[in-house]
């Protein structure tokens, strides 16, 4: 099958961001996360890498500021500390990660079917800058998680921001937007660096 | 002037029979409506005496196992069955009846009462080994990092100001269940996936059938609106759901055998007096009997009736069945009815008398039960004597054909009559039965109440795999501890849980609860209190070891008041969890009064008993008693005095009924005659389920009551009948009738796949047989039969 073109101008759908995302495993990409909390002095960011070494399984590798290795597979969370045995969780009782996996999972599978098993999707933009917005179906996780909006330019997933339902958004910056970012002071610089699109 | 009256206008003799019925259902319909009917079994059961049954009755209604329900929810997509699982949940937990409710579904602090918060500094074990020092707190805040970088970052967030060791979670943990199933979609499943699995207790007891019927009968109402419109259907099992169903199974078969005893009636009736009158006035008496047992047991026992009581009653008054029938098959043309009844009064009064007055002994039993059946027999033999003797005269036909004419009752007559009149043949039953009772191998007894209604084979084994997949409680045993004081007892269960963990550790045990592992005694929670720093230490070493840390020491502000009001607090007690979730957990388990306490430690999967006697025996506990409870054994010891009760007073009734007779007939050899058969039949009856290898139990005993009355009333009548012939002919006549019309309803009974159904009705349904044969042979006049004899036999 031919790879479906934005031939109609330059407008995207979620076929076409789909099409271009899709990779075989294993594959890996770096990330940069930022969070906030009133018992901070400062926001925590936190780097490392995200790991798709088979189709079925995702791993999230932190490096700084601590070494901790989250490997997702089989609906299950296995998190491994360093100095500390292994902890194992349900992702059903963690929407959260549940949402990691199902949105960063299926998408680099380019699996749309399965995607569209777990959100609705919406995708806006042209192709050196698009967004497809994922909103859960499944009422429990709507419970906790409004929408994970994906943004992107061309093949490149740049950054994923999982907006809950009480509270500020969150990015994930990956690829090229991870190692580009610099400084980040703020949530706004964080944000500033998932949104922006560098010309 | 209105016997006159009544003999000459049969309409009025209708209209009035018909009247007495309109005002019976009348009765029945008011005494129902204040009869209070109690379901309860204890009432049913004598006194306890031993610790292990007053344990058994006073506190426990069976023990933490016997209240608890399984579910299972199948036959949908997994995540539909959660769906219904978390609504059959919603649904129930918000209902009085249950007290716990639970279907893997997070635990949820949330309900957990906003300032008992604090006390969790009291409740979790995490700082007993290592205190709550700067080691501890770096180490928690270097996690608590971690988590704020990880994706549930939103979990762990809010609860960090007030507790950044998360001791909320560790509790939650520690609470749930030892050897819960898994999750799916947030619920319980079984291993495979396919069941969702829920967990129920009831507040009804164990022992109430009707608590348990309206507890099962919501679990479904709820999970039919939970259903909608999938295909899921939902299994239960537990000791509950076992009762509710074999009380379902008893009541239809008892209903169906009822009908084809009423339609097998009405038949025999109109055969035996070829009138569509008989059955209606031959119902009479007995609908009278009921009517005047219900409202005398009603009046008297205000607390409420047992059903059993009803259901043994009505078997027992069967009996009165009998007295309409010898009047009918005696009157005839040229008699008056109230003559001919005043003839059988001497036979039918000693009858009702010497049965009313053996049914009198169980007053004296010491048994409520017990009582209420002494006090709603009597009631209604001697009502349905009286309206056979004052009422019912009036009511008959004066001049039906007379039943002594029949050439096929004469030809009856007089080959029975040729019969060879055993004597020492009837020495030789009596003493093979007492051999058979003596000698016939097996135990005499079944204690074990649950064999008359057993479960089947298939409900046992969901029930064995749900109680394994839920790690359910054990229902034969558990651990008790019982003191003057709830921190005592606390303390001796506390005692046992190194040991408990060992042995869930190797195998020996799958799991065990208690309200120790909830609610610690006053004495630990003291020692956890003198362990915790004061708010300045506690800030000094927040601030140490934050120094160099990305965390706001300041923010911490809510984990100091905490830590402080956990530290001066009074230490928690069962009052102070009242309205929490922990409340139905920890009250189940620890059961308070104001002088004494009871702590139960309920066990699953439990390989050897012997092991926990020995634990429980070796285990110091100051102030409290231990000791490893098989409810098996206390109920059966409760079998065995009650039994024992009932033996005793039956054996009072007999001595109470052989005075009876001779103080009636005054001659011996006619007590004799009358006595034979009757005491013979009991033998053979003992002796033939014995060699059938039947264990006895209660139900046979109270069938044997009936079976030894019916006996009675034969031989009464057979020796009143005298040496006319066309009496004995009569008197044939209504025993054939009344024996029949008896062995038709107990051989259906004894028919029955319901094992207590089975007892009563083989009992009794023997005894008629036995009765009938021995009462003909043994009670009829000598020179009756010698008259016979000289007879040539009637050609039709």
């Amino acid at each position: 099958m031919p790879p479906p073109v934005a031939a109609r101008g330059r407008e995207v759908d979620a076929d076409w961001i789909l099409h271009r995302l899709t990779r075989p495993p294993p594959q890996s990409t770096p990330f940069l996360e930022l969070r906030l909390s009133a018992t901070l002095r400062r926001p925590l960011v936190v780097s490392g890498e995200y790991r798709r070494p088979d189709a079925d399984t995702l791993v999230r590798e932190v490096r700084v500021p601590y070494a901790e290795t989250t490997t997702i597979r089989d609906g299950e969370a296995v998190v491994a500390r360093a100095g500390r045995s292994p902890r194992t969780a349900s992702l059903a009782r963690v929407p959260e990660l549940a949402a990691l996996q199902g949105s960063f999972g299926a998408l680099l599978s380019g699996d749309r079917t399965l995607l569209e098993t777990h959100y609705a999707i919406e995708a806006d933009g042209v192709p050196a800058d698009w967004t497809m917005t994922l909103t859960p179906r499944d009422a429990r996780t709507a419970t906790r998680i409004a929408a994970v909006v994906l943004r992107g330019r061309d093949d490149e997933l740049r950054c994923i921001e999982t907006r809950p339902k009480q509270g500020d958004p969150q990015p994930t910056l990956l690829g090229g937007a991870a190692s580009g970012a610099g400084e980040l002071a703020s949530l706004d610089d964080a944000l500033r660096a998932c949104r922006d699109v560098p010309r | 002037m209105i016997r006159d009256a009544l003999l000459q206008r049969p309409g009025l003799r209708l209209a009035l029979a018909v009247a007495w019925l309109v005002v019976l259902l009348l009765a029945g319909w008011l005494i129902a409506a204040r009869l209070e009917f109690s379901g309860d079994l204890r009432r049913f059961l004598p006194d306890a005496r031993t610790p292990e049954q007053k344990l058994l009755i006073d506190e426990l209604g069976e023990g933490p196992g016997s209240r608890l329900l399984l579910l299972a929810v199948s036959g949908d997509a997994p995540e539909v069955l959660a769906e219904q699982s978390q609504a059959l949940h919603a649904a129930l937990a918000s209902d009085d009846r249950f007290t716990v409710v639970a279907n893997g579904a997070d635990t949820d602090l949330s309900a957990f009462p906003a300032e008992l918060l604090p006390y969790r500094y009291l409740l979790t074990p995490s700082f007993d080994e290592m205190p709550l020092d700067a080691d501890a707190l770096r180490d928690a805040f270097d996690a608590r990092l971690q988590d704020l970088g990880s994706p549930a970052a939103g979990l762990v967030e809010p609860l960090l100001p007030s507790d950044p060791t998360l001791e909320t979670l560790v509790l939650a943990e520690g609470w749930a269940p030892a050897a819960a199933p898994q999750r799916l979609f947030d619920v319980w499943f079984d291993r495979a996936g396919e069941r969702a699995l829920l967990l129920v207790e009831t507040r009804a007891a164990g022992f109430d059938p009707t608590g348990q019927l309206d507890a099962v009968d919501t679990i479904r109402g709820a999970f039919d609106a939970a259903r909608g419109d999938s295909a899921a259907t939902l299994q239960m099992t537990g000791p509950g759901a076992f009762s509710v169903d074999i009380g379902g199974r008893t009541q239809r078969e008892a209903q169906r055998i009822g009908l084809a005893d009423t339609i097998g009636l009405v038949i025999l009736l109109l055969l035996a007096y070829r009138s569509w009158k008989m059955p209606l006035l031959g119902a009479l008496p007995l609908a009278s009997a009921g009517i005047a047992g219900l409202g005398a047991v009603a009046l008297l026992f205000p607390g409420g009736v047992h059903g059993i009581t009803i259901a043994f009653g009505f078997t027992l008054i069967g009996v009165v069945q009998d007295y309409p029938i010898h009047f009918f098959s005696h009157q005839r043309a040229g008699l008056s009815p109230w003559k001919n009844v005043r003839g059988l009064w001497p036979a039918l009064s000693t009858g009702v008398i010497a049965t009313c007055i053996a049914y009198a002994t169980f007053l004296f039993s010491g048994v409520d039960g017990l009582r209420q059946l002494a006090v709603f027999t009597v009631a209604a033999l001697a009502v349905a004597a009286l309206v056979t003797r004052y009422l019912l005269p009036g009511l008959v036909d004066p001049a039906p054909p007379d039943i002594a004419d029949s050439p096929r009752l004469q030809r009856l007559w007089h080959r029975i009559e040729a019969l060879p009149r055993p004597k020492w043949s009837l020495a030789v039953l009596a003493a093979a039965s007492v051999a058979a009772i003596a000698f016939a191998p097996g135990p005499t007894w079944q204690n074990d109440l649950s064999k008359l209604t057993p479960v089947d084979a298939d409900a046992m084994a969901l029930d064995t795999e749900l109680r394994a997949e839920l790690g359910a409680p054990d229902v034969r045993y558990v651990l008790v501890a019982q003191g003057t004081a709830p921190d005592a007892v606390l303390a001796a269960t506390s005692a046992l849980r190194p040991a408990l963990d060992a042995r869930v550790a190797d195998g020996r045990l799958d799991g065990y609860d208690m309200a120790a592992r909830y609610l610690p005694d006053a004495d630990v929670q003291r020692a956890r209190q003198a362990a915790l720093p004061d708010t300045p230490t506690l800030r000094a070493l927040l601030d140490e070891v934050l120094v160099d840390s990305p965390f706001l020491p300041e923010a911490f502000a809510p984990f100091l008041a905490d830590v402080e009001l956990a530290r001066t607090a009074p230490p928690l007690t069962l009052t102070d969890l009242h309205g929490s979730p922990l409340a139905s957990a920890v009250s189940g388990l620890l059961l308070v009064h104001p002088d004494r306490a009871t702590a139960l430690v309920s066990l699953s999967g439990l390989d050897d008993p012997a092991d926990l006697v020995a634990l429980a025996a070796q285990t110091q506990a100051p102030g409290a008693e231990l000791r490893l409870l098989d409810m098996k054994d206390a109920s059966e010891s409760l079998v065995i005095e009650y039994r024992g009760r009932v033996l005793a007073a039956m054996a009072l009734a007999l001595v109470l009924l052989v005075a009876t007779v001779w103080i009636a007939l005054r001659q011996p050899r006619r007590v004799w005659r009358v006595l034979l058969p009757t005491l013979l039949t009991l033998l053979v009856i003992v002796a033939v389920l014995r060699l059938a290898g039947v264990e006895l139990t209660l139900f046979h005993l109270v069938a044997l009551i009936l079976a030894a009355g019916l006996g009675l009333d034969y031989a009464l009548f057979f020796e009143h009948a005298g040496d006319d012939r066309a009496d004995q002919i009569r008197t044939l006549h209504a025993i054939i009738v009344c024996s029949l019309m008896t062995l038709l309803v107990f051989s259906l009974l004894a028919l029955s796949s319901i094992p207590v159904l089975r007892a009563i009705g083989s009992t009794v349904a023997l005894g008629v047989v036995c009765n009938f044969v021995l009462s003909l042979l043994v009670a009829r006049h000598r020179a009756a039969i010698d008259a016979a004899r000289a007879e040539p036999e009637p050609v039709a």
